[in-house]
């Protein structure tokens, strides 16, 4: 199968994961594959989970969103965070998680928006992690 | 011999701050040389990211862009960057005196401060100037998150309109043994465009919504080269600071040693004096 190399970039470290043969990144508009022979692009992405096929084994993302600069051999994500799916701390997702619906319920917090932010955040660190 | 006692004393003290400079010296080296592999692998990032901005940016039609948003400023944020401890020299006091020399032209009343950073807190709390957000206590595990939480609270700050301008106050790493104050315009962005590379590809969702998602992100990742730049910039000048410390320990030793020696000797003679006459005047009985 024919392959297509991937970079992540973000700011504090930089995986260089080498040929993959699968992508599959949460853009803005939902979700999206890269293969090789993709179309040149940039693509917003969202929070989210990002999927890797790499010698026909799947490899887990949690980010918090970024971008994807896809050539036809190439993909490179610049994300603000990357972490993968063994090194999220579950238990810390799951505190967090419970916080952040505690005050959804409560409903005293001013800013809803960020409390949904990390009720986001959260579910999706969790889905990661039980990969 | 109470005087011999005193100077004996004496150097040993000055031995212990001796130690305890040179082991400062050493933190502050170690952690120097982490924070500037940081910077090192924050320029990447950034570099691709403010790339993709100018090349996007043409095409954007500007006052759609919130953080683009040039006004007229009638009130100004400082988001003011100092150390957590002391013992870097003159390295808060620069960044405070600076601070206090552009809020005195702008009138106190109309300046919101952001403290990044125990010493600045302190000092501009106690003045009873308006702050909006302190974050203390955090430079030891300092990560991303604290840079996009800054972001985030600066950014909503500065688009509720609340301040029309936001500027930055903090050490630049120019290398190890200088630090230059700077003083920087966060918000509104100011972009230069020039060099347009206009590439045919494929944007999702759009032009204007990759830039719109792109620009905060840009700002956190210039809050996270701010917070880096200025770690480095504490931890030189704590080096720099405490090896002048140990070297100046090194002197008074040196000094005191002397001193001891010369005390030693003065008595040892006037000892010998003693026994010599006394025994001369028996001699002479």
């Amino acid at each position: 199968m024919s392959s297509i190399r991937l970079d992540i970039v973000t700011p504090t470290k930089i995986l260089d994961e080498g040929e993959v043969t699968y992508v599959r990144c949460p853009g803005l508009d939902g979700l999206f594959g890269v293969m090789t022979g993709h179309i040149d692009g940039l693509f917003a992405l969202d929070l989210g989970e990002i999927k890797v096929t790499k010698e026909k084994k799947d490899y887990y993302f949690a980010t918090s969103g970024g971008f994807a600069d896809v050539t036809s051999d190439r993909i490179q994500l610049l994300l603000e965070t990357i972490e993968r799916s063994s090194e999220i701390d579950e238990k810390r997702a799951e505190a967090s998680l419970n916080r952040a619906q505690e005050r959804l319920a409560s409903m005293d917090e001013i800013d809803i928006v960020r409390v949904k932010a990390s009720l986001t955040r959260a579910t999706i660190r969790l889905k990661v992690a039980n990969r | 011999m109470a005087n011999l006692k005193i100077i004996r004393e004496r150097i040993k003290s000055v031995q212990n701050i001796q130690k305890v400079t040179k082991a400062m010296k050493m933190v502050a080296a170690a952690k120097l040389r982490r924070s500037q592999e940081r910077m090192e692998q924050a320029r990447p990032y950034e570099e691709r990211l403010s790339g993709v901005i100018l090349s996007l940016l043409p095409d954007v039609e500007r006052n759609l862009l919130p953080l683009l948003d040039v006004r007229e400023v009638n009130r100004v944020a400082y988001v003011v960057v100092t150390s957590d401890r002391g013992f870097a020299g003159a390295f808060n006091a620069n960044v405070i005196r600076r601070t206090e020399e552009e809020i005195r032209v702008l009138g106190k009343e109309k300046v919101d401060i952001f403290c990044i950073g125990r010493k600045g807190r302190n000092y501009f709390k106690k003045r009873s100037y308006t702050i909006i957000e302190e974050q203390i206590e955090f430079w030891n595990n300092l990560s991303f998150e604290h840079a996009i939480k800054f972001g985030n609270s600066i950014i909503s700050h500065f688009t509720n309109g609340v301040v029309d301008e936001v500027r930055v106050v903090y050490n630049w790493f120019k290398n190890v043994a200088n630090q230059e104050l700077r003083v920087e315009r966060l918000l509104p962005l100011v972009y230069d465009e020039e060099k347009v590379a206009l590439v045919d590809r494929l944007y999702e969702p759009s032009k204007e919504q990759l830039v719109r998602s792109l620009i905060p992100r840009h700002l956190n990742v210039e809050m996270w080269k701010y917070l880096l730049e200025s770690f480095a910039s504490e931890q030189a000048a704590r080096m720099v600071a405490m090896d002048n410390a140990t070297e100046n320990a090194g002197e008074l030793i040196r000094d005191l040693k002397l001193k001891f020696n010369k005390a030693r000797q003065a008595s040892i003679t006037k000892e010998v004096l003693e026994i010599v006459s006394g025994a001369e005047a028996l001699a002479n009985a």
